[in-house]
């Protein structure tokens, strides 16, 4: 027998949706995996060690790949349209940076690692004035 | 977000129970939201009255709240607010109240207006916060 209260039952749910997602979003992420990049150059070069040397090099393998898909996140998940309206050269911007952090992972050039910080900084800059700090950290960016 | 009280709510609703019952839902439904796009226009577990028969007539409406099955997961079907209707493509951009946190046409573009067929009326639950869905509410 249909009652109000099995009428007033949903039938099916439907999906205010987002790919879940956690909205945390910070370029300081990319930015300390490439800071890694530049120290383990440094000390790569610092050494006479051939052991530590090729850690140092399989390490900063690693960081630098993990600078690529911290970008890629940022890229595809926290920027949006809207952004691309204020900063048209974001893709660019976003695509050179990816690129600069393949160089660091192939080379061992501080230079390449110090550009890649740069590009970060860049990324970070447009975060920042789209009010990242405030909309995707849980209580803005510690100082 | 604007709420209408006094007797025009309850009325609605009764309304829409009896005309739920002649017509065994396929004009009339109900359905319940999860997810956060909405907010604050609806929250999860809001629990909505969803009516198919306005846009046998007409195309949807920039600001009516609209169900539409994800392009990228038909069995899915999502709850989003109409942000403008291109009538020569017949198709819609759909959009979440909470933009940072949506999954909408921004991403998986614009909908064919065929697959927009309910629209969002009425919320019944919470009762503190039941009432028409105003369009920009």
């Amino acid at each position: 027998m249909l009652t109000i209260r099995s009428l007033l039952r949903p039938s099916r749910i439907v999906d205010a949706h987002c790919d879940i997602p956690c909205g945390i979003y910070d370029p300081e992420q990319a930015r300390i995996e490439a800071e890694s990049c530049l120290r383990i150059i440094e000390k790569h070069d610092a050494s006479e060690d051939k052991l530590f040397r090729a850690r140092c090099i399989h390490v900063k393998e690693e960081r630098a790949e993990l600078v690529k898909h911290h970008l890629d996140v940022l890229w595809h998940d926290y920027f949006k349209p809207e952004h691309l309206e204020k900063y048209p050269d974001l893709h660019e911007t976003f695509w050179k940076a990816s690129k600069q952090a393949s160089k660091v992972k192939q080379s061992l050039d501080a230079a390449a690692a110090k550009d890649l910080l740069a590009m970060i900084d860049t990324i970070d800059g447009m975060w920042k004035a789209t009010g990242g700090p405030e909309k995707t950290r849980v209580s803005g960016r510690p100082s | 977000m604007a709420r209408r009280r006094g007797l025009g709510g309850p009325f609605f609703l009764m309304l829409g129970v009896a005309a739920g019952i002649g017509v065994g839902r396929r004009w009339l439904d109900v359905v319940e939201v999860r997810g956060t796009s909405m907010a604050p226009s609806l929250l999860p577990g809001d629990r909505l009255l969803v009516e198919s028969h306005t846009y046998q007539s007409r195309e949807p409406r920039p600001a009516e709240v609209v169900l539409a099955a994800d392009p990228r997961e038909p069995e899915r079907e999502l709850i989003k607010r109409v942000a403008s209707v291109n009538s020569a493509a017949a198709t819609a951009e759909l959009r979440g109240d909470a933009l940072a946190a949506s999954t909408d046409s921004r991403e998986f573009g614009a909908i064919p207006l065929s697959e927009i067929r309910w629209r969002a009326v009425f919320r019944y639950w919470p009762p503190q916060r039941a009432g028409r869905l105003a369009e920009g509410d």
